[in-house]
């Protein structure tokens, strides 16, 4: 752990969630921040101007959110629903529901479709712009395993699901996986995130790793494949090994920010393999992180994610922080060190 | 007669009687002769009669001048009468009139009295307006015809005449009203044009006449009226040649605007100049629009653009002379008129021609050569080839030369390669040469002219190559002879003393191991550079790749795991081992079946799993079966730990592997260093069936054994989210 660590965690965001917050996300238009949460909420706040925008409650915890332009958002909750947020006039109301809670919900404005992933095992695509009296749901999709993470980029699908599995889809043809994996990882798979030039994914899992997949499945293209370590402390001589909850690309470097329970957020050069900067720790585990849409806003949220059980843990937080350019452009490759 | 006359001849009578009496009774007392009295009475009578024809003729002058005086009063009257033009209101009644002369002449008076007065009366109307006519006379025609006509003629006093004034009056009078609107038309067509033209309104106006500059009293003399027209003229005539000249510089302004892509901004300054290209004389109207400051400016922009224009031709010039020496120098041509186009470039600077007749010339010079160029590009390409070759071959002497070309410098390898190659270039190259001798007569033949390269003609070029290439290949004959007599030389003195040095010999093996050693660092160099950086950089995140660790280290762990592969233990199938075996060329089935172990222990997130990993694989080198039996207690400890609370915190320790870390600290940290990647890689394509259901096969177990060990995320524990029993079953299903 090379980097002495900077003194400043970023700008600290007033009004946060009141119990774990399950997810964040920049919108792709501005400097606002959705943020779901287990306190039944979601809410959005003005990030730049540290504000709470907007507020919508759920029948039961919010597992996930995303933004489908500035104005309007979709929500993944635990009472089964599917649901779309219309911040300008705080209005929501229900795409559909699962058989099951609802993980994870992805928007693909390659299709203009809504895609959930839920523990019933299936993933449902929905049609946000059909009016609310019709179905709405395009298509279901049974998955080998509950869906534990997802996502899109392009039309390519992400999905990954408990048993380690991992399914790729083409959006366009979602009648059958593209490509059926199974995770390069030994165990649970915490997140699945692609990267932002299309070419594959990094995936995470609940033993301090990562893995770098591609998609091209040539031999070449699978040459490039790794995974490597982090969130580990070593303490003398034992690894204690942290979940890496959350992964997030960087929009325009194509690097990346891990955030652990260890409460660390590691930014990765995936293509030179090296680590560019680790950040001050943080009270408490990493449940996710998201860089603003020209990667100068990095999110933060700082929640205890119930690895330990039900235990007294510091108060959920979400920091944003400016990002400097040193911490996540890539450096170029070292020349070899002649003395190895 | 009244009593009063009588009285009074009575009177006079008595007086005369009594004093002819007087005079009796006088001469009687006198005594007077008779004669005497007579003559005396004669004087008398004679006197008095002289008294009466006196009176009498008196008398007849004052009627001869009262008839006069009337007379003359008619006269006059009728004189008037007929001036006034009235008809004469007096005809002499005289005829009639029975009155008296002096009643017939105070009859008369008052009449000519009031005739007289309205004679003058009705002069001072002519007066009045003859000066009026006369005024707006002297303002139309100028003050030289002034006063003539002053005086009224008394004769013609008439109505008619007076009307007749009036009328020329009223015609004056609209004539100067037309003059004076004419006079304000050619005002405000001269302000207007002054202020088009940018002049003096007032100056100009005043140079006409003092007073047309003021706003009341306008001179409207013909004189006046006759210069603000030519002035006009004058006026139209400038105007009309600075337009001419503004639109002459607004179309160059346009042609050079349009040549240099001047931006917009620069363009609008001038765009009222260039809008008006087009304008007639009456359209424009904007003031200042023609004034000699304003074309004067447009004069300079255009000159400036004129000056930028040389410029850039010339630069443009520059430009392709360069391009043509360019593509001279690539096509090794000699460019044939290079002083002319020197020469002309000079002119153009000197301004003596102008830039893009040359800038043409030139051009025309480069489709030339460019034609040309193409013409010759097939040998040229022959003759690139043919110099590399010689390039080479050069180059492959001198290494020849070298003594040392096979020491194990840095890049060796790429040398021999290289000399390799260069040797098999060599021995084509007389065939080259000679193909290309022909290609070039044929092409001389076609063309009718030399081929020249550089200058210099390529059939020499190659006649000269190939003698010197003899002449090597005789020098390399004699020195191969001279080598050959030297060997017979050394053979006759082994003969003579024994066995012969051979440093050839040495040298070879020295090179071998050399080349051996430096081919393996270059290797290991290159790999190094390629992937291996994260081998540099000592870090425990990031495993480094498998071909960068040290052999040493390599053959110990692959002989741990070896060891470990013995042991019923799926976790040590991770090891570097296994990259070993996978090196070595062992099916995939081979790999799948050590995945195939069951795990003894269903892993749980947090247990610091590489360190017990580790600690076993420690203890296995160490402790042997001790240690093993260790590990079961271990893994059932941790089961049992497992059952009673769903997680393993990463914070808890498990006593035994603390215990074991302590012995061999360093090594558990090179084991987590080395762990991963390759095993997954090698996991992942999956290309057997085979293998991945297996895989599958060692994932689910856990799930058939037992309920409670189904996975679950953090996030479904904490909902509570329990999968339903049917789940179970689906999952033995496609088992």
């Amino acid at each position: 752990m090379a980097s002495a660590p900077p003194p400043s965690t970023g700008r600290e965001l007033l009004s946060p969630p009141t119990d774990g917050i399950s997810n964040l996300r920049f919108s792709n238009h501005s400097d606002h921040l959705l943020v779901s949460s287990w306190d039944k909420s979601v809410r959005l706040y003005d990030a730049s101007a540290n504000a709470l925008r907007g507020e919508f409650m759920h029948g039961g915890a919010v597992l996930d959110c995303c933004f489908h332009d500035d104005t309007s958002g979709f929500s993944a909750s635990a009472d089964h629903t599917v649901r779309r947020l219309v911040f300008n006039y705080n209005k929501e109301d229900v795409l559909g529901r699962h058989d099951g809670p609802v993980r994870c919900v992805e928007y693909s404005y390659a299709t203009g479709q809504v895609i959930t992933g839920s523990w019933d095992k299936t993933l449902k695509c929905w049609d946000p712009r059909s009016s609310s009296g019709q179905d709405r749901s395009v298509g279901t999709y049974t998955q080998p395993e509950r869906v534990y993470s997802m996502s899109v980029v392009g039309n390519r699908l992400v999905v990954a699901t408990a048993g380690r599995h991992v399914n790729v889809y083409d959006l366009r043809n979602m009648s059958q996986p593209e490509q059926r994996r199974e995770s390069s990882l030994k165990y649970q798979t915490r997140c699945v995130r692609c990267y932002p030039n299309g070419t594959g994914y990094a995936l995470s899992s609940v033993e301090g790793r990562v893995a770098m997949e591609f998609f091209d499945l040539s031999e070449t293209g699978q040459s490039k494949k790794y995974a490597f370590k982090c969130h580990r402390k070593s303490e003398a001589g034992r690894d204690i090994v942290y979940p890496v909850n959350a992964i997030a690309f960087h929009p325009i470097y194509g690097t990346f920010a891990t955030g652990g329970c260890d409460g660390y957020v590691n930014v990765w050069d995936g293509n030179n393999k090296k680590r560019l900067y680790q950040y001050t720790k943080y009270p408490t585990s990493i449940a996710a992180v998201s860089f603003s849409r020209d990667g100068r806003l990095l999110a933060v949220a700082s929640s205890y994610t119930y690895e330990e059980g039900d235990k007294a843990h510091e108060p959920d937080a979400i920091f944003v922080r400016s990002v400097n350019e040193v911490e996540v452009k890539p450096k170029p490759k070292m020349l070899p060190n002649p003395a190895s | 007669m009244s009593a009063g006359e009588k009285k009074m001849l009575t009177l006079t009578e008595t007086t005369c009687g009594t004093l002819l009496n007087e005079l009796q009774i006088i001469w009687d007392e006198v005594g007077e002769s008779d004669a005497e009295k007579d003559i005396m009475l004669l004087e008398l009578e004679r006197e008095c009669l002289e008294v009466y024809r006196r009176k009498v003729d008196q008398a007849n002058k004052c009627r001869a001048q009262l008839r006069q005086a009337i007379a003359d009063a008619e006269a006059e009257l009728a004189a008037i009468c007929s001036s006034i033009g009235e008809p004469p209101v007096h005809i002499r009644q005289s005829e009639q009139s029975t009155g008296s002369l002096k009643a017939e002449l105070r009859a008369i008076l008052p009449q000519i009295e009031e005739m007289r007065k309205r004679k003058s009366d009705r002069k001072n109307q002519f007066i009045e307006v003859n000066g009026e006519i006369q005024s707006i006379k002297n303002e139309i025609y100028g003050g030289g015809c002034a006063s003539k006509d002053a005086a009224v003629n008394e004769t013609d006093l008439s109505l008619r005449k007076l009307e007749e004034l009036h009328i020329e009056l009223q015609a004056l009078q609209t004539e100067k009203c037309e003059r004076l609107k004419h006079v304000h038309e050619y005002l405000n067509y001269l302000y207007l044009g002054c202020s088009v033209l940018g002049l003096d309104f007032k100056q100009t106006v005043s140079e006409i006449h003092p007073r047309l500059g003021e706003p009341e009293g306008k001179d409207i003399s013909n004189g006046t009226i006759e210069q603000l027209r030519t002035a006009i003229q004058r006026m139209q005539e400038v105007k009309t040649q600075r337009m001419q000249q503004l639109q002459d510089l607004a179309s160059s302004l346009l042609e050079l605007w349009n040549l240099m892509d001047t931006p917009i901004e620069e363009q609008q300054i001038f765009q009222k100049v260039t809008c008006n290209i087009a304008a007639s004389e009456d359209e424009i109207t904007e003031p200042g629009m023609l004034s000699a400051d304003f074309i004067n400016h447009v004069k300079a922009e255009v000159s400036r653009l004129e000056e930028l224009k040389v410029s850039k031709m010339k630069e443009l010039v520059f430009k392709k002379k360069g391009e043509l020496e360019d593509i001279c120098r690539k096509t090794h041509l000699i460019p044939e008129s290079d002083n002319a186009v020197d020469l002309a470039i000079e002119a153009v600077e000197s301004g003596a021609v102008d830039a893009s007749c040359v800038l043409e010339q030139i051009e025309l010079q480069i489709s030339k050569v460019r034609e040309e160029a193409l013409n010759r590009k097939d040998i040229l390409e022959k003759v690139e080839k043919w110099m590399a070759a010689c390039d080479e071959e050069s180059w492959l002497e001198e290494y020849n030369r070298d003594d040392n070309r096979y020491s194990a410098v840095r890049g060796a390898h790429l040398v021999l390669k290289r000399a390799e190659k260069a040797r098999v270039l060599v021995n084509k190259l007389p065939a080259m040469v000679e193909t290309l001798a022909s290609k070039t007569t044929t092409w001389e033949k076609e063309n009718g002219v030399y081929f020249t390269y550089d200058g210099v003609r390529l059939l020499s070029m190659l006649e000269d190559y190939m003698t010197l290439r003899q002449e090597k290949e005789l020098e390399r004959k004699k020195q191969r002879d001279q080598k050959k007599l030297q060997g017979q030389l050394l053979t006759e003195q082994e003969a003579l003393y024994g066995s012969k040095p051979s440093p050839m010999k040495n040298q070879s093996a020295k090179k071998g191991t050399r080349l051996s050693c430096g081919g393996a660092a270059a290797a290991t160099g290159r790999r190094l550079s390629l992937g291996g950086n994260m081998l540099q950089t000592p870090r425990h995140d990031m495993p480094p790749p498998a071909k960068a660790t040290p052999v040493t280290r390599n053959a110990k762990k692959s002989q741990r795991t070896t060891h470990d592969s013995l042991k019923d233990d799926g976790f040590q199938t991770l090891s570097s081992g296994r990259r070993g075996l996978d090196l070595a060329g062992l099916p995939v089935n081979q790999q799948s079946r050590e995945i195939e172990f069951p795990s003894p222990m269903m892993r749980k997130p947090f247990s610091p799993i590489s360190s017990t990993d580790s600690s076993r694989s420690n203890a296995t080198n160490i402790l042997g079966d001790i240690n093993q039996k260790h590990n079961e207690m271990l893994q059932k400890m941790l089961t049992s730990n497992n059952s009673t609370t769903p997680f393993t915190t990463p914070s808890k320790t498990i006593p035994t592997a603390e215990a074991e870390n302590i012995i061999m600290p360093q090594a558990a940290s090179t084991r987590s260093t080395t762990l991963p990647i390759p095993m997954h890689l090698a996991m992942t394509p999956m290309q057997k069936p085979v293998s991945s259901a297996t895989l599958q096969m060692a994932a689910i177990t856990p799930a058939k054994a037992a309920e409670e060990e189904i996975e679950y995320s953090f996030e479904e524990k904490r909902a509570g989210f329990v999968l339903p029993r049917s789940h179970l079953v689906n999952l033995m299903m496609q088992v």
